[in-house]
This record gives C-alpha cells, structure tokens and sequence, in this order.
C-alpha cells in the first residue's frame, strides 16, 4: 500500500497543472452560474417564469436538464448540472486514460512494471488520483454554490453529484483503456460514452412529462440508462436522494473492479482490441501530405461523424414526439402557442434548430481536433522527420487545414443527412426534409473560424496550441450558452462566431453572415500559413 | 584539403539560443565535397542542434550557415531537394506501417529508387507491414534509414543513426555509408561512437558545449594527443615526473602507467631505457582518449588549446 501510495503521489504530481484548471474551471462554472441566477432570478415569479419557459421548450429540456421547481438553488442545477457534469466526467476518462493506457503505449508503464508492486498498482493508484479529484472538486463546486448565496447543505449536494458523475466515469474509463490499444482511441471511445450518456439524459428528459404546474418536469426512461441522468435525479436542493449518488459509487467500483481483474490477467501493451498489421507499401495518396493527414484523421473523424449521425437523428426522429409529449399538456400546449411562432409544427423546427447548434459544436471540435493532430506531430518529433523532405511548411499547413475543413463538412453534413432521414421517416417536416441539411451546413463557416484561429495559436505559440484551441472553443460555448444568462455584455456575447452563423431553420439564412466567417476564416489561415515559417521547431 | 572548391557544410560563428541556455556557442564547421566528416561530442554538445540548423528547422540566432552554398532557414526547399536526413530520436506513426512510412518519406522527396528500397528492407531484415507501435528502438532507426538510403542524395545529415543497431545491422548500415560515399556523396555523421567514426570518417570535428573545439583528419588528430605508456621494472617510477610531457603517472604494483606528449616521445624514451624493465607496452594514440581528454571536466583544464 505504501508503494501505491507513493505512485498516487507521483501520478498527482504529474498532473499538478492539469487537474487544478480543470477543478477550478469547473467550479467557477458553477460558480458564474449561480450568481447569474441569484442575480437575474432571485425571485420566485421570474423563476417560475424561466422554468415555464424551459418546460414548454423541449429543447431546452434537451440541452439543459430537468425543470425543478422554483428557488434559485434549483434552478442552477437544473441550468448547470448536465454541462458540469459533462465536464468532470471528461476530467475524470481523460486522468485515467493519461495515467494507463497513454502511459502503457508510450512504454513508461514499462519502467514502473519493473518495480516490486503489484501488475495492478499503478491503476489502483490512478484510481486513488481519480476519486481525490473528484473529491476536491465535489468541494470546489459546493464551496462555489455557497460563494453564490445557495443554501449550504443544497450546495454540498449538488457538488456530491458532480463528483460521483466524475468518479463513475474514472471506472468507466479505466475499463476502456484496459479494452484498446492506444491513448488516442481510449480517450476517443471515452469520451464519446461521455456524450452518449448526454445524449441519454438529454433523450429522456426532452421526452419527459411536464407537471400541471409547469415547474416539474420528470424525464422518460433513457435517462435512467445515463449516470449524468441519475446525477441529477439526486435533486440536491428540493428533495434529496443520496441513493443515486450511492448507485454511482457502486457502479464505479464495480468499473473499477472490473478493470483491475482485466489488468491483472493480460501482458503490459497488450488489449482486448487486437493490433492488426499494416499494409507493405503506401496505398494512394500516402506520399503526400494531404494523404497523411487523412490517414491520421479519418477515424477520428469516424468517431465523430458518428456522434453528429446519432445527434441529427435525434434531432429528425424525436422532434414529432417531442411535440405529441408537449401537446398532451393543455396548459403548455396554449402556453406554446402564444410563445412559440408557428405554435407545435414551430416546436418541432425549435427543437432541430438547437440540436443543429450543438451538431455544429461537434463539426468545430472535429476541425480543432485536426489542426491540433499538427502540434503532436511537431512535439513529439515526427514534423521533424516530415519536414526535413523538400516540401514547404506552408504546404504541411495548408494540407492539415484542408483536411480539418473537410472534417468539419463531413460532420455537419452528416447531421444534416441523418436529421433529414429522421424527418422524413417520421413524416413531420415542415417543407422537405432535405432542407436541414442546408440547415446543419450553416454552421460550418463559424467552426472554420475556430479551426483557423488554432491554426494561428499553432503557428505563434506552439505550446500552448491545445490550451488555447480547446479554450477558445469553450469560451465561445460558454459565451453562446451562458452569455445572456451571465448578463455578458452583447459585443463580448458576439466575439463568439456561433452567434453569428445562421440557426436554421427557426432563422433563415444569412448569406452576409457566413461570408463574413468564411473571410476572417481565410485571413486566420493565411495568417498561419505565414507564420509557420518563421519559428523554430520545437518540442 | 581542396580549398578552392566550395565546402558543401560551412558555418561560421553560429550561435543558437533556447531562452537561457546556449545551445550553440560560436560554432564553426566546414564539411568540403565527397567527404565523410565526423561530428563528435557528448549529449547536450549541440549536434542535433547544429542539424536542425543547417535543415533550417530552426534559426540560428546569429552566425550563418550554408548548406550548397544556400541559407536552409530562408530556401528550407531547395536546401532540402538533396538532403536525406535521420534524426536522432526516431518517432513514427503508431498507426502506419514501416512500408508506409518508408513509403511517405521518399515520396515526399521525390520517390524511392524501387531497387534500392528492395535491397535495403532485404538487407536490413526488415519487416514493413508491421505498424510503427510495435517497433523496436532498432527498428524504428531502421525505417529512417531505409527512407534515407532509399533515394541517392548529395548530402546525408546523420544523427547518431547506429543507435540501438545491433552488430550486424551496424555493418550494413557501414556499408552504406561507403557505397553512397563511393558514388561521391557528403555525409555529415553524428556519433558519439568512436569505433564508428574511426572506421568510417575522412575527417573530424569535435564539439563540446556548443564549440568546435577540434577538427581535422584523424591523422591530424592523433598528432596531437598523447601516448600510452605501461612499463615494468623501473627502479625509481617517480622519476618519470621529471621527465617533460608526462601526465597521470600511477603506480600498480611493480608497473607504472603514464601518458606521454607526441612532441616529447624522444625524451620519454631515453628517460625509461634502463636496464631493469621487463615489459613496455606503448598503445597509440586512440580516439578515445582524445574524447575523454575533451570531455571530462577534470581533464580540461591542461588540455592545451588546440586550434
């Protein structure tokens, strides 16, 4: 136990920079959250009247969580609960994954293996790291609750359920790395279960039934199949239920339990996916950059054309029953036609425009993902072996660029395809069912503008290219998620490109606004194209 | 040396900074056409630096360098059309296979010879279907030289590329060295083995905390360095302190060992002819002794300064 110990420690020191952003991010989430709602909704008829909103809004209900009741603790939680949630769940497979599989693929496994501990020490010791961080955070965003002005043993809920939603996802992802080859496709596999136990909660609480009152809403079942569903079935400032937290905890030892007997029987290096070999000579294509590029992208981008097909079939397939599930409520459903333009054939067309939104959320992930594939080339010295050919930099750029455009086409597009069948099979398009994916398409020129503004980061501060693409990214959700709730200021609200692309089909297109993205996405990428020149290589 | 022709490597002064350290410190190295020249230094000497440099991956921070007579940092293109280069740490695509990447290299430079391809993964022992993750230290330097041999180039920049070569595998990647240095080529080695560079090299420069501090042929080299003596049966070993150009004397039993200056051999001999002796063993100046003369900081301080 010593000895596992001492590795927990080293794991944490590894991670002393890591984990505190994370930790402190997410709890100044929290944080912002409550205070924007202390602020904004600190009395219970303008709470009410969110939640009304909210209720009679499926997408919302989507997107955000479950309607409970008024008083401003719930109303946080029911505002910030799923994306924090979210959040330490990716903290958690991502802390995981670095300290096992990452670790095993890069052979510095091999070097603790060497040691007299047991096979399975070094797991056992991330999985200490995990429930610690977990733990701390679980205290960072109670203490950020209070900090708001929430009622402390509220606060202390709900941080408990951020973290138990954290400490699950640490099973979850050290059963994952145990089962694949390399750090890339643990991680990847990870965090799409991440998004698929968003999508569960986000199913089952869209499809959820209203209360008369309009204040409650109680999701259907997919959200029982999604830990961040029993997260936030936990209720932490209405009516308190540690038993989910408990079934959580369970379920992680359990993961956990499981991932250690797994550990215990295979050979170091070795997964239940095996290595298949490789080809002997380069296919089409493979002796140039563009090619590579592809090569190394294609099953990422795979993974997340898979996610943007599940979303804008959600999208397509659950609008019409999303609005039958509304129309059932006589309140909501006069509710709905007095807010709603267009009344229930408009919630349908509400409902696919927010879910396009995050779809091209996905398409701007998918774009940074590849622009940053660069940054781990260079580091980890490959760039060098490339570059050394007598091919220019700019070109090297240029080709990642294409490639991190094309993923981004190639996700938005099969969103757009994917809603589009879903429509058309449930028949309740207003107007032809093609005319989302034109609709899914006109998120591209703002997810272009983040791909190009990583491209800059890349080519002026190398280092610190994966914090800025990622950050940026989360600054614009943040600023297009919580910038009205924040009370942010509109010109900070419209740095954001997302608020300038058009949110078909509830907006109609604006053909200035994409041109204006597509320009400034342009001047970004020959920014960087410029500028890659005139650094130094460096690891 | 052929002076009036253009050397195909010539820096001058060069100078690279990474925030607070100097890496390179006023380097200067000339590698003349068709020669095998050796670059030897410890780690942290700033060889991989010096590479990096002249393939204008990085800028120097003052200094120049020409490679073909052009400067790599502003014309990396043209600089690069006949350069084959393996780094010094050798990192591939996990997912890609070493045919693959043999593959994307060469067709980034223009295309393999498909002869000389066959040849070298045969005569390497080879396996190129493999995917990069599963190879071994010496395979992965195996694909960087197959992609590097694989094309002819006028120049071959090689950072210590026997590493992690077994004995085998490092004779025939010597013979490859004599072949493209047979069809006329350049190559600038890296190395910090001795036996390597000895058996290979035409000339040498050594490095030692970003300076050129020697450079020469090997024959210029040894001139300069000191002699080995063991002997056995001398009645007054301590004499030999008296003697001008001897250095660490220490006495082992009844021998003695010291090293003797190539300038003052005449003397050390006249000095240690006496009749008692039973054993004299005299090594010639080797390679080695020349580096650790350089490289160990005790030494340093009575290295004469050589230019």
């Amino acid at each position: 136990m010593p000895g596992v110990l001492r590795l927990a420690r080293f794991q944490a020191r590894r991670d002393r920079a890591t984990l505190p952003v994370w930790i402190l991010g997410i709890s100044l989430l929290g944080f912002a959250t409550s205070n924007a709602v202390v602020i904004q909704f600190g009395d219970e008829p303008s709470q009410a009247a969110i939640l009304t909103l909210a209720a009679s809004n499926p997408a919302f209900l989507f997107v955000r969580g479950l309607p409970d009741g008024t008083g401003a603790g719930a109303v946080v939680f029911f505002q910030g609960f799923a994306f924090m949630a979210v959040l330490a769940a990716l903290m958690s497979t991502f802390l995981v994954v670095r300290h096992t599989r990452a670790d095993e693929e890069l052979g510095r496994a091999e070097l603790l293996g060497a040691v007299p501990l047991q096979r399975a020490a070094s797991l056992v010791a991330t999985f200490l790291l995990g429930g610690a961080a977990n733990l701390l955070l679980s205290v960072f965003v109670a203490a950020g609750f209070v900090a708001a002005g929430l009622p402390v043993a509220g606060a202390v809920g709900a941080g408990a359920a951020v973290g138990a939603v954290g400490v699950f996802f640490a099973g979850l992802g050290a059963v994952v790395a145990q089962v694949l080859p390399s750090g890339r496709s643990a991680n990847g596999a990870a965090a799409g279960l991440v998004g698929v136990a968003y999508l569960l909660r986000g199913v089952g609480d869209a499809l959820g039934s209203p209360a008369a009152d309009l204040l409650h809403v109680s999701s259907a079942w997919p959200s029982l199949l999604s830990p961040i569903g029993w997260g936030q079935r936990s209720r932490p400032f209405t009516s308190p239920d540690l038993v989910t937290l408990l079934v959580l905890l369970a379920a992680a030892l359990g993961l956990a339990a499981g991932a250690v007997m797994l550990r215990r029987v295979r050979d170091v290096g070795a997964s239940l996916v095996p290595q298949r070999g490789g080809r002997e000579r380069a296919g089409v294509g493979g002796t140039s950059f563009v090619g590579l590029a592809w090569r190394l992208q294609r099953a990422t981008v795979a993974g997340w054309c898979i996610g943007a097909a599940v979303l804008g079939a959600v999208a397509g397939a659950l609008g019409p029953l999303v609005s039958q599930t509304v129309s059932s409520v006589a309140p909501l459903k006069e509710l709905i036609s007095r807010l709603v333009p267009g009344g229930q054939a408009g919630l349908i067309d509400v409902f696919v425009t927010a879910l396009l939104g995050v779809a091209g959320v996905f398409a701007a992930a998918a774009g940074i993902q590849a622009v940053l594939r660069m940054r781990a080339e260079e580091a980890e010295g490959r760039a060098e072996f490339l570059l050394a050919a007598p091919k220019s930099r700019g070109r090297w750029l240029g080709a990642n660029l294409l490639i991190a455009a094309v993923s981004t086409v190639l996700v938005s597009g099969t969103t757009g395809v994917s809603a589009a069948v879903g429509l058309g099979l449930s028949g309740s398009a207003n107007g032809p069912a093609v005319s989302v994916v034109p609709a899914a398409l006109a998120h591209v020129p703002a997810a272009l503008v983040f791909l190009a503004a990583a491209a800059v980061v890349f080519a002026f501060a190398p280092r610190f290219s994966v914090l800025l693409g990622w950050g940026m990214l989360a600054a614009g959700l943040v600023l297009g998620e919580f910038g009205e709730l924040f009370g942010l200021p509109v010109w900070l609200q419209d740095i954001s490109p997302f608020r300038h692309s058009s949110a078909m089909p509830v907006e109609s297109f604006d053909p200035a606004g994409a041109l204006v993205l597509a320009l400034v996405a342009a001047a970004l990428a020959g920014m960087a194209a410029y500028s890659i020149r005139r650094r130094d290589l460096t690891t | 040396m052929s002076a009036e022709v253009q050397p195909i490597i010539e820096t001058l002064g060069l100078v690279k900074n990474f925030g607070r350290t100097r890496a390179l410190d006023g380097l200067n190295l000339s590698v003349a056409v068709g020669e095998v020249h050796g670059f030897l230094g410890p780690n942290g000497a700033g060889k991989s630096t010096t590479l990096r440099v002249l393939l204008g991956l990085i800028r120097a921070t003052s200094g120049t360098a020409r490679v073909f007579g052009l400067d790599p940092w502003a014309d990396p293109v043209r600089t690069h059309r006949d350069i084959a280069y393996v780094s010094g740490d050798v990192s591939l695509w996990p997912n890609l296979s070493g045919g693959e990447i043999i593959d994307l290299i060469t067709g980034l430079r223009g295309g393999a010879d498909e002869n000389l391809r066959r040849d070298l993964i045969q005569e390497f022992e080879f396996d190129p279907r493999s995917k990069a993750r599963t190879y071994s230290k010496g395979n992965r330097q195996k694909v960087a030289l197959i992609a590097a041999f694989a094309r002819p180039a006028r120049l071959y920049l090689l950072d210590e590329p026997s590493a992690g070569l077994d004995p085998v595998m490092d004779a025939v990647f010597r013979r490859q060295i004599r072949r493209v240095s047979r069809d006329g080529a350049t190559v600038l080695l890296s190395s910090h083995i001795l036996s390597e560079v000895e058996q290979l090299c035409d000339r040498v420069t050594i490095i030692r905390s970003g300076t050129a501090v020697e450079t020469g042929t090997l024959a210029d080299l040894r001139h300069l360095n000191r002699t080995h003596f063991r002997v056995t049966g001398l009645a007054d070993p301590s004499r030999l302190a008296g003697l001008p150009g001897t250095h660490g004397i220490s006495i082992d039993g009844a021998a003695v060992d010291f090293d003797a200056d190539a300038t003052d051999l005449g003397a050390v001999l006249a000095g240690i002819s006496e009749p008692g002796i039973s054993a004299l063993t005299v090594a010639p100046p080797s390679l080695e002794s020349l580096f650790l003369r350089h490289y160990s900081d005790i030494d340093s301080g009575n290295s004469g300064g050589v230019k």
